[in-house]
């Protein structure tokens, strides 16, 4: 399954449907990570907060493909989309193992195969460089086989990017 | 000279970003004064802290590869107040991680770099620190040690009427050494950077961990989970499967 996380307004919404199996739109109207570890320990794969992200690493776990469209805040994502991402780490379990050759969690619903990020919005070379570096410690974090980052001039290139 | 300390951590208490920041603090002199970041209704409070300040220390966890949401939304408010208010400010960072790898911290730390380039503040580099929830233990194993002191001095007291009991001082001077040494290579680092906090110099990007071989850390690592599933329930609850969506 193909899911996309976007921070798009919602007149994309219709084009990111077209392209995914499963969309979450990064709209900011949920809380974010508290630390606590109870997706590891007291409920499995499940958020204490009881809010559109309760059950978000249930969806992200089952993804094959897993494509994050973001602007670009400071080589980051945006607090949106990163507050999500804060949110899924119940995709792993609490045990560590190794992966490329540092320490990491293993890995609850198996090998992913792409992590992709689309990012918008003004970046420097520097900040490009650290959106790439970003990715690449994401994929191995969260079992992807690759990742791979594509930076549009502007949102008509959204489409074919995705 | 005026330092911000800002504990980012999510948590409301006993967080290892507290325990940094304790271990920070005491490498800087001058005025100092500690804050606490949470929500968003703390964003305005600290600013204000930030105004006079000549340099400011955020101590966060690592939260997937890079710095957590709610310090991203910080970070966006405080670029656009110290460009309207033309601040002259260092940045400085001590991030914290999970895993045993203090250079785990680094996507993070070019993430803050960039920020001060938008906020036209001065970064001043940071300390990565792998290892953090582990280290935050030895802290309350200092406090069990102590206890144990005061525990044996009294019953010598009581069984012998000595107050010095040799045996007891000998094993909580070899305990506090081991947790000393556990802390080596962070105090190391924090005292560097206190250094150059203090001259509002630019210190680099430092990696450390606490001071034990990875598959030891790996094995208490695994342990305290084990038990705090156990203790949680989580154990009892699919704890390892793969968790399908529930309808609502």
């Amino acid at each position: 399954m193909k899911v996309i996380i976007h921070d798009l307004g919602p007149e994309y919404e219709t084009l990111i449907e077209q392209k995914c199996g499963q969309a979450v739109a990064a709209d900011g109207k949920y809380a974010p990570c508290q630390g606590c570890f109870g997706c590891w320990t007291k409920h499995p794969a499940e958020c204490f907060m009881k809010d559109k992200l309760n059950q978000i690493c249930r969806i992200i776990g089952h993804a094959d493909e897993l494509v994050i469209v973001t602007k670009n805040l400071y080589g980051e994502y945006s607090a949106q989309v990163k507050n999500i991402l804060d949110r899924s780490i119940g995709t792993s379990t609490p045990f560590s193992t190794y992966r490329d050759r540092q320490m990491h969690h293993t890995l609850r619903y198996g090998k992913h195969d792409l992590w992709k990020v689309i990012v918008y919005g003004e970046i420097s070379e520097a900040e490009k460089a650290t959106m790439l570096y970003m990715a690449e410690r994401n994929a191995v974090n969260d079992g992807y086989e690759r990742s791979e980052v594509v930076f549009l001039d502007d949102l008509t290139e959204l489409e074919a990017a995705l | 000279m005026k330092t911000v300390f800002i504990n980012c951590s999510p948590k409301k208490r006993f967080c290892a970003s507290a325990y940094f920041l304790f271990l920070q603090s005491l490498f800087v002199g001058g005025k100092k004064v500690n804050e606490k970041l949470r929500t968003p209704a703390d964003h305005s409070r600290i600013l204000e802290q930030l105004k006079d300040a000549k340099a400011v220390v955020f101590c966060l966890p690592l939260y997937v590869d890079g710095v957590p949401s709610h310090v991203l939304r910080f970070m966006e408010e405080m670029e656009v107040y110290c460009l309207e208010n033309h601040m002259e400010l260092s940045v400085y960072c001590v991030a914290n991680n999970g895993f045993i790898e203090g250079k785990q911290n680094e996507p993070l730390m070019q993430v803050f770099e960039h920020f001060c380039a938008h906020a036209g503040l001065v970064w001043g580099g940071g300390v990565g620190i792998g290892g953090g929830v582990m280290l935050n233990v030895t802290r309350i194993l200092f406090v069990v040690d102590i206890a144990l002191l005061a525990l044996n001095t009294v019953l010598s007291v009581v069984n012998t009427g000595m107050f010095f009991n040799k045996e007891a001082w000998i094993s909580f001077a070899e305990n506090a050494a081991l947790l000393l040494y556990f802390n080596l290579g962070v105090l190391f680092y924090l005292a560097g950077m206190g250094r150059a906090i203090g001259k509002g110099t630019y210190f680099g990007k430092k990696y450390t961990r606490i001071l034990i071989p990875s598959f030891v850390f790996i094995l208490f690592a695994d342990i305290f989970f084990i038990t705090a599933s156990v203790l949680e329930g989580g154990i009892f609850r699919g704890w390892l499967k793969k968790k399908e969506l529930e309808k609502a």
